[in-house]
């Protein structure tokens, strides 16, 4: 019952055992296969918060949204941590938590991946309502698209463990710093990548 | 069946403040010494605290050794570290 529980809190905050550079070759390696799962979807990450099609589909483009996804938040907890923080905080901890929690996001992906997905990335959502409901494989998409709203929230549950353990901040200073991380960080995210389809 | 121990008292009931040791005594020679004796720092914290600060002396003071020993992350052995420190603070400060 109690090794039960530890797996069950590891699953809600991985960071009390692994931060560091163990999380960072972690984050690495799921960084890497998600970019190549999102290549073979053309599923695109536009923000830290927003996903779907662009018009621009090499690898290039999905490695350098990944990156900017990363680094965004990452640079912006780091940057509150060491601003708000009593506690010393390692560089590593911070870009190595952050990089691990989006690992859930393979799974988006993975989903993204599935037929149904895959046409609905081809829809025209112009389309009136009713010849929109008609279309094949819409209502499978649509479910799949709530599953995978699920690892996304995973993903935000975990950088939220990754900012409280890599700055050990607390009460209101989190919840403040968090919010902009990850909103002000997908703002920030998406102006930077938006230009990347007209470069790349 | 396991042994009852019995809890240090560190709070007043009643208002909250600081305990003070009043009377010590001898269990062999029934001496007792009675004044007002404050409660060493170390005293007053918690069984989880005081084993945390052996294990630190333990691992001569090396946070990368108590996390491998703990099974836990480094900055979440920093965090506790930080979170004692800061207590230690606030009881010198009362």
């Amino acid at each position: 019952m109690n090794h039960m529980k530890k797996k069950l809190n590891l699953l809600w905050n991985p960071f009390i055992r692994i931060a560091g550079y163990q999380a960072l070759a972690w984050g690495v390696v799921g960084c890497i296969v998600s970019i190549w799962i999102s290549y073979l979807s053309k599923y695109h990450y536009h923000g830290l918060l927003h996903f779907g099609p662009a018009p621009k589909n090499t690898l290039l483009c999905f490695a350098l949204e990944h990156l900017v996804v990363w680094l965004v938040p990452a640079i912006l907890f780091l940057l509150g941590g060491f601003f708000f923080s009593k506690s010393r905080i390692r560089i590593v901890d911070v870009f190595g938590t952050v990089l691990f929690a989006q690992l859930p996001l393979i799974f988006m992906n993975l989903i993204s991946l599935l037929p149904p997905m895959q046409r609905m990335n081809n829809m025209d959502f112009n389309l009136p309502p009713m010849e929109l409901m008609n279309q094949p494989g819409l209502l499978l998409g649509i479910w799949l698209a709530l599953v995978s709203l699920v690892f996304l929230v995973w993903t935000l549950i975990w950088m939220f463990h990754a900012l409280k353990v890599s700055s050990n901040l607390k009460g209101y200073m989190l919840g403040i710093l968090y919010c902009v991380g990850v909103f002000g960080g997908d703002i920030l995210c998406r102006l930077l990548i938006h230009p990347l389809y007209s470069l790349l | 069946m396991s042994e009852f121990v019995k809890k240090l008292p560190l709070k007043c009931p009643s208002c909250d403040s600081p305990l003070h040791v009043k009377k010590l005594h001898c269990i062999h020679c029934d001496t007792e010494v009675n004044g007002s004796f404050a409660l060493p720092l170390f005293v007053r914290l918690s069984e989880k605290e005081q084993a945390f600060i052996l294990d630190f002396v333990k691992s001569s003071g090396s946070l990368k050794d108590m996390a491998k020993n703990m099974g836990i992350s480094y900055p979440t052995v920093r965090n506790l570290l930080d979170d004692l420190i800061e207590k230690l603070r606030q009881i010198e400060e009362v």
